[in-house]
């Protein structure tokens, strides 16, 4: 299959930025879409040309790292699917491709295809985490979690916190991310304790980071490759009002 | 204020909104049972005095909050994305309505503008009397007697103010296109304004999502109904 690829080129943060057009020429339908950009990058680098930088770790999915916009859809047009997990066969041979960096304020450009998302990681140190002193390993069942919730906070946890969301909402939100973090916590026993000060700090580190706020758009959760529902956003609207009337 | 706060003032206040908009639709029906029926229920609403401004004063404070927060918000979300926007922008996934929020919402501003212009601080006709009639009578029903009867009447009457207003096509259109504006704000709105408040279980939403839009666009129509039965004078004459 052959592609005509538009894309963001820019040094680094300085950098004024401009689209480059490329040709990836006889990619396989079964190559994943970061394994056609090996192949670019791999004639640029024959050419003596700088190869297109993106982020990328474990291709398999559950990282995080690889979110590129393609043709204006985080991670390309495929619903639930990371961009190295999708394949070049759910593309029309001949198409145009337009790749863009995630944009959003909160999200500084690195280079090229590659921002800097370390603002999720901040919002994660301020309260995405359990500091009670949980021992050795519990038995099965000795902590009882209803079933409910078990899957509730099991489907919020699926969140790899690639950017999808502040990518793909016109506001730049982060609260799709945010919220499945305070959901996946606070709906399991061992989350109880901390709950209140974790919303108040992760939603204030939100907010610090620059990051829009929610207009319900639902852009996020057709967005995300792991299907995190919004759902969870008015669960943290509720976790936030619980906890400023508890603090 | 956080974020998650702004939400729910612009959730509140638009519910709110949305509750006035839906007692007002309410009496604003009377216009279908007839003069009397509409010029008494004007009638009581100003008797209530005192109690008229309160809520006047209300709502205005709703609106005003509703609006600061709207462009607040809005500004707030506009520089979130940064210098550099997204070239291919065509294919976001949400509603349009969803996306043009505060745009719907400067429209119905506006419109509120020249509604309250057009029919609080609008010129109202006089009904003419009992005398009135006898003078017209009189004088072989000449114009300036008419008109002198008119003048001479004790109350105003609403309804003539609305007959007159609505039967201009310019009003009637401008009436019906921002009603269809105000659907839109609302079909939105109001499953969103939920949404913000968190009062949604996983399920809910795509379960009370048809009933907001529904109730968005029957406040809507509703609304418009008004103005387009006026003028073909269909139940309003
Ligand atoms: C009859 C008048 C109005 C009613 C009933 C109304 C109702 C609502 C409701 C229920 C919401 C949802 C709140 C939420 O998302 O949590 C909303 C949102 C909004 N309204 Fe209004 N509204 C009215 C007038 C206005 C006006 C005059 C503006 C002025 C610009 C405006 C701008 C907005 C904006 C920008 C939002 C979305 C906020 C966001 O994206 O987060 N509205 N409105
Ligand atoms: S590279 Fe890890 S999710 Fe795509």
């Amino acid at each position: 299959m052959n592609f005509t690829l538009n894309v963001w080129r820019q040094k680094n943060a300085n950098d004024q930025g401009r689209f480059e057009t490329y040709q990836a020429k006889n990619i396989s339908p079964e190559a994943s879409f970061l394994e056609m950009l090996d192949v670019v990058n791999n004639e640029l680098e024959a050419e003596g040309k700088e190869p297109i930088a993106f982020d990328h770790d474990c291709r398999e999915g559950i990282c995080g790292a690889c979110g590129m916009m393609i043709s204006g859809r985080a991670h390309g047009p495929r619903a639930a699917t990371t961009t190295c997990q999708l394949y070049m066969r759910n593309f029309q041979d001949g198409e145009t491709l337009t790749l863009e960096p995630w944009r959003a304020k909160a999200f500084p450009l690195v280079r090229d295809l590659v921002v800097d998302r370390s603002a999720f990681d901040r919002i994660i140190q301020a309260g995405g985490f359990i500091s009670v002193n949980t021992g050795n390993a519990a038995d099965a069942n000795a902590l009882p979690v209803p079933k409910d919730n078990a899957e509730l906070a099991m489907d919020a946890a699926a969140c790899i916190g690639c950017g999808a969301c502040v990518a793909a909402c016109k506001n730049a939100s982060a609260m799709l991310f945010v919220s499945a973090k305070v959901s996946h916590l606070a709906l399991l026993p061992q989350g109880d304790a901390e709950r209140v000060r974790r919303t108040l700090n992760m939603v204030k580190t939100m907010d610090e980071a620059g990051f829009g706020n929610c207009s319900n758009t639902g852009a996020c959760e057709a967005e995300c490759p792991k299907s995190i529902s919004i759902s969870n956003i008015a669960r943290l609207n509720r976790e936030y009002a619980r906890a400023k009337l508890l603090s | 204020m956080s974020s998650i706060l702004k939400k729910f003032l612009m959730a509140l206040t638009g519910l709110a909104l949305v509750g006035f908009l839906i007692a007002h639709l309410g009496g604003n029906l009377y216009l279908f049972l007839g003069r009397d029926h509409f010029d008494g229920y004007a009638k009581k609403l100003e008797e209530m005095g005192p109690l008229l401004i309160l809520a006047e004063i209300v709502l205005a404070g709703l609106f005003l909050t509703h609006l600061f927060m709207a462009l607040k918000l809005t500004g707030e979300n506009q520089t979130a994305r940064g210098a550099q926007g997204y070239a291919d922008n065509s294919k976001n996934q949400s509603t349009p309505a969803s996306r043009w929020m505060w745009i719907t919402g400067l429209f119905v501003m506006m419109f509120l503008v020249v509604h309250i212009k057009m029919f609080k601080f609008g010129e109202r006709e006089k009904p003419i009397t009992a005398k009135g009639e006898e003078i017209i009578k009189a004088f072989n029903g000449e114009e300036a007697a008419k008109q002198f009867a008119r003048e001479s009447g004790e109350h105003g009457s609403l309804y003539g103010l609305v007959q007159k207003e609505f039967k201009r096509p310019a009003v009637v259109g401008f009436y019906v296109v921002l009603m269809l504006v105000l659907g839109a704000h609302l079909s939105h709105g109001i499953a969103s304004a939920f949404q913000s408040l968190g009062v949604l279980r996983p399920g809910w939403l795509q379960c009370l999502k048809p009933w907001c839009v529904a109730l968005a666009w029957l406040i809507a129509l509703g609304f418009a109904l008004l103005p387009v039965c006026t003028f073909f004078g269909i139940g309003i004459n």
